[in-house]
């Protein structure tokens, strides 16, 4: 509490005492009282004046910076109405009061908008189970009458595919804790199952791929990385180039732990774009010519690996190369 | 003859599943309804069971702890739902394999092969495959005509298998492509010309001239 602050709320009553000691000075003078007595008189008034307001204005700096200090401390600030103790002043409870209102109304209001993420959440889990059942209906009966068309129907069914993992994984990302089990997955099964996954795709857009050395295991929760391998690859899929499309894939023994990376040929991204690729819906110059971008995977991906302890980097040159890095450290904990 | 029993409650996925397995040379019981089911593998005695979890009134779970009781018989958990506690559940309660939805129906099919013959200890047929005076032997990678042998390398290997196991039929070069790229081998257009290539000019020092016949626009054929 500034002092300044403090003089001019109180300034009021401050002007009205002096200006009625001032009023007492003359009308004591013009009883034709002594001089002295009448200095006197307006010194101790103003002693008193002086020490009144200087014990009540510690005692409320006391009391304030108490209330500040607890709350800059605590980590949920939003809860200080519980924490501090009821205040002696009038005027103050009523703003405890208004502060104790405002936060359980706050509470209340959070605690509906958390059962609807949850509810929603669930809703789209259950969504995508569902919605699984039809997809593997079509997949099946696709493989079953190959045709020209049913290749088109299948390497749109991988999208459709795509698009939905990407729904429950987002849905899943507030809370990875829950479905997450880390122990030793090997990279080459899980890039093995993610390019099958994409395969139609692959073969469509006549990309070349080229694995080496992935003969390693990293220590991870398997269904993640694929999540995130299936989003990195589905990006070099879709910003390929037009001539000889190639993807290249490996992974090399580092000092703490594999460095994997899926290389492309493709149209590339700009320098300055690069900082915000990781950025929630950011699509860039590339994207929105593209139009079929989301802004939504490279986010998913950088905050998984963030979840899952790993670094992800991207260089790229445009019209060259993409070349996306993850890391995945050995013998340290991972981060929860 | 294996049996493979289907526990699923889609129509769709069931007619069809049944359609994949019963091409792969497989008898198939597809149940329709779901109760009973301990009783009914015991009178059926199916050689593998094709078990989903989310099911109408019971759930895969149940059933499967329900059919451990009094049967050993090999159980794949189809399903829609992925998180590692479903799996990690499948596998305590007795299943032997988990496999996702919306499954590759090769990876399927690899599975249930797999399971059958680590079940049933079958001898491991197939090493050599003929046709037309040609033996394929897989083990070694070779080929041998006439008593002449040479080796193949792994792609080559892949496609003349692939050709030889449909023999008879036309295969086309996307039929080809998708085979290799279920069995980890992810190549191009360009690479299956220059592999078929290489197996004719293999095929030729072997003294076999128009072993592989091309149809034009359609694919190839042994």
């Amino acid at each position: 509490m500034r002092l300044d602050l403090f003089l001019r709320d109180k300034s009021s009553s401050i002007l009205l005492n002096i200006f009625c000691s001032i009023f007492l000075a003359i009308i004591l003078f013009s009883l034709g009282n002594p001089t002295e007595i009448v200095i006197l008189i307006f010194l101790v008034w103003h002693m008193i004046l002086i020490t009144f307001y200087s014990v009540h204005y510690i005692s409320r700096r006391k009391y304030f910076d108490n209330i500040l200090k607890n709350a800059s401390d605590s980590e949920k600030k939003y809860l200080i109405s519980e924490i501090i103790e009821p205040p002696r002043y009038v005027d103050s409870i009523t703003y405890y009061t208004l502060l104790k209102m405002a936060n359980k109304s706050m509470l209340e209001e959070i605690t509906m908008i958390k059962n609807d993420r949850k509810e929603y959440k669930e809703y789209v889990e259950q969504w995508v189970h569902e919605i699984k059942t039809p997809i593997s209906a079509i997949k099946l009966s696709g493989e079953n009458n190959k045709s020209e068309v049913t290749r088109l129907i299948l390497s749109e069914l991988e999208r459709i595919d795509h698009y939905v993992e990407q729904a429950l994984f987002y849905a899943r990302s507030e809370h990875v804790e829950n479905d997450y089990l880390i122990k030793e997955c090997s990279l080459a099964t899980s890039v093995h199952s993610v390019l099958v996954e994409n395969k139609q795709m692959f073969i469509k857009n006549k990309i070349k791929v080229e694995l080496k050395g992935l003969e390693k295991t990293v220590y991870s929760d398997h269904k993640w990385v694929e999540f995130i391998l299936n989003e990195l690859l589905m990006n070099s899929i879709k910003y390929r180039s037009d001539q000889s499309p190639c993807i290249n894939i490996y992974a090399e023994d580092k000092k703490n732990g594999v460095m994997l990376v899926i290389e492309d040929n493709g149209i590339g991204i700009s320098s300055h774009e690069l900082p915000r690729l990781f950025d929630k819906g950011y699509t860039g110059n590339k994207g929105r010519q593209f139009k079929k971008s989301t802004g939504i995977g490279l986010y998913l991906c950088k905050k998984m690996c963030e979840k899952l302890g790993l670094l992800i980097e991207i260089q790229s040159k445009e019209h060259e190369y993409t070349k996306v890095i993850i890391f995945f450290p050995k013998g340290r904990l991972v981060k929860l | 003859m294996y049996n493979i029993m289907l526990v699923e409650d889609s129509i769709e996925i069931r007619t069809e599943l049944s359609n994949v397995l019963i091409k792969e040379g497989y008898k198939v019981t597809a149940l329709t309804e779901f109760i009973n089911l301990p009783e009914l593998i015991l009178s059926t005695q199916p050689n593998l069971l094709l078990l989903d979890i989310n099911l109408p009134g019971v759930d895969g779970f149940t059933l499967c702890t329900e059919i451990r009781r009094s049967s050993n018989v090999p159980i794949i958990f189809v399903t829609s739902r992925n998180s590692e506690i479903d799996e990690l559940m499948s596998i305590t309660l007795g299943g032997d394999d988990f496999i996702t939805k919306p499954y590759n129906i090769a990876v399927l099919l690899a599975r249930i092969a797999a399971l059958l013959k680590r079940a049933y200890s079958q001898t491991a047929s197939g090493d050599v495959v003929k046709h037309g005076g040609v033996e394929l032997h897989l083990l070694s990678s070779r080929m041998e005509y006439d008593s002449k042998s040479i080796e193949l390398t792994k792609n080559e290997l892949k496609i003349l298998h692939y050709l030889m196991i449909k023999k008879g039929t036309i295969v086309s070069r996307s039929d080809i492509i998708e085979h290799l790229w279920d069995s980890e081998m992810f190549v191009d257009d360009n690479t299956l010309s220059v592999n078929i290539t290489r197996i004719r000019n293999k095929l030729e020092s072997l003294g076999i001239t128009n072993y592989i016949q091309t149809k034009r626009g359609q694919g190839y054929m042994v």
